[in-house]
């Protein structure tokens, strides 16, 4: 035999307006949710206005430039960046990073690794990994160069990279060590 | 699995999205409206999918948005506040001759569209509608006025 049919009798649960007519109407939650439309429309106007100032990245705000006091490096690079989005550094040499007609670049693993580098141009001569970071060597017959990497943030969040280039200026034939490489460091958001 | 994180931030935000657009009188989806479901759910898909076009990321994707959407769905019988959050509630429009100004100046609808809803139900004039009622889903319930 068949189970009947639960049934329950209907009550008049839905409130009227005027006494006669069942609207379900909430005047008191639309007036809140009003005002809630308003506050999230703001929002979004300034979330558009943020973004064309390139606060959320791609676009001026986010454009960043940085060089070694004695001109052998000047980065450019995007401070603020967004996860698996292309972007390009460019890193221009002065005469002082030339050392027997190359340059020598050191990088630190996040621009690999967190940063994503996915190719360098021009390639080159020998990359040699040490110091917690990679060696390039690029051979120059003019300065000033420049070296762009193509990124690629591998994932979201705040990362530190650091360049370094060892400078030019030991005096021939004194024997005496090149000072310490200037070394730039900067902080890059990767937004989601 | 940040697939199925997408898949949940995306449905939610395209939730609040869609939900903060006012409602349209008419009920139907016009050409202007078709642009902004087609263009925000394209968008939402890239982040979504991503680089995995696989068919298990696209498969993982879809369910997860199914059980949320059933989720939802579910909260929404057993509380009904989170239903008038995430469907609105019916508004009256007009009350016994009389216009109620801020809903419909909040709403963006205007004496056209009553009376548009009005016709349909054979209401020639708007002293013929007793109650107009603006649903959920954008549609404009008429209740005609007794003739004397």
């Amino acid at each position: 035999m068949a189970t009947p049919m639960r049934t329950v009798p209907v009550e008049d649960s839905v409130p009227k307006v005027g006494n006669e007519l069942a609207v379900g109407e909430d005047l008191s939650f639309q007036r809140k949710w009003w005002v809630f439309e308003r506050i999230v429309w703001t929002l979004f106007v300034l979330v558009v206005v943020l973004d064309v100032a390139g606060v959320f990245g791609r676009g001026p705000a986010a454009n960043a430039h940085m060089h070694t006091p004695d001109g052998a490096m000047n980065v450019r690079y995007e401070r603020i960046e967004r996860f698996s989005t292309p972007s390009i550094m460019t890193i221009e040499f002065g005469r002082t990073a030339v050392r027997d007609g190359k340059i020598q670049l050191w990088v630190s693993d996040s621009i690999v690794k967190e940063l994503g580098n996915q190719r360098i141009v021009p390639q080159p001569l020998s990359s040699i990994t040490g110091d917690g970071g990679i060696y390039y060597t690029f051979p120059t017959t003019d300065s000033p160069d420049s070296v762009e990497f193509a990124l690629q943030p591998s994932k979201p969040g705040v990362f530190h990279f650091s360049l370094r280039v060892q400078p030019n200026t030991a005096t021939p034939g004194t024997g005496a060590a090149s000072p310490a490489p200037e070394q730039l460091q900067a902080r890059v958001v990767v937004m989601p | 699995m940040y697939t199925i994180l997408h898949a949940v931030l995306g449905y939610f935000f395209l939730l609040l999205t869609i939900r903060v657009l006012s409602r349209r009188p008419g009920a139907q989806l016009t050409p202007f409206e078709f642009v902004i479901v087609f263009l925000v759910g394209g968008v939402i898909i890239l982040t979504t999918v991503g680089d995995d076009k696989s068919v298990t990321n696209c498969v993982c994707a879809i369910i997860a948005v199914v059980l949320l959407h059933r989720l939802v769905a579910l909260l929404r019988s057993y509380f009904p506040r989170i239903g008038a959050v995430v469907d609105g509630a019916p508004l009256v429009l007009l009350e016994d001759g009389q216009w109620r100004k801020q809903v419909m100046d909040r709403m963006r609808v205007d004496d056209t569209d009553v009376m548009a809803a009005a016709r349909v139900k054979g209401v020639r004039d708007l002293t013929g509608i007793k109650y107009a009622v603006l649903e959920r889903n954008g549609g404009i319930s008429i209740i005609k006025a007794e003739q004397p």
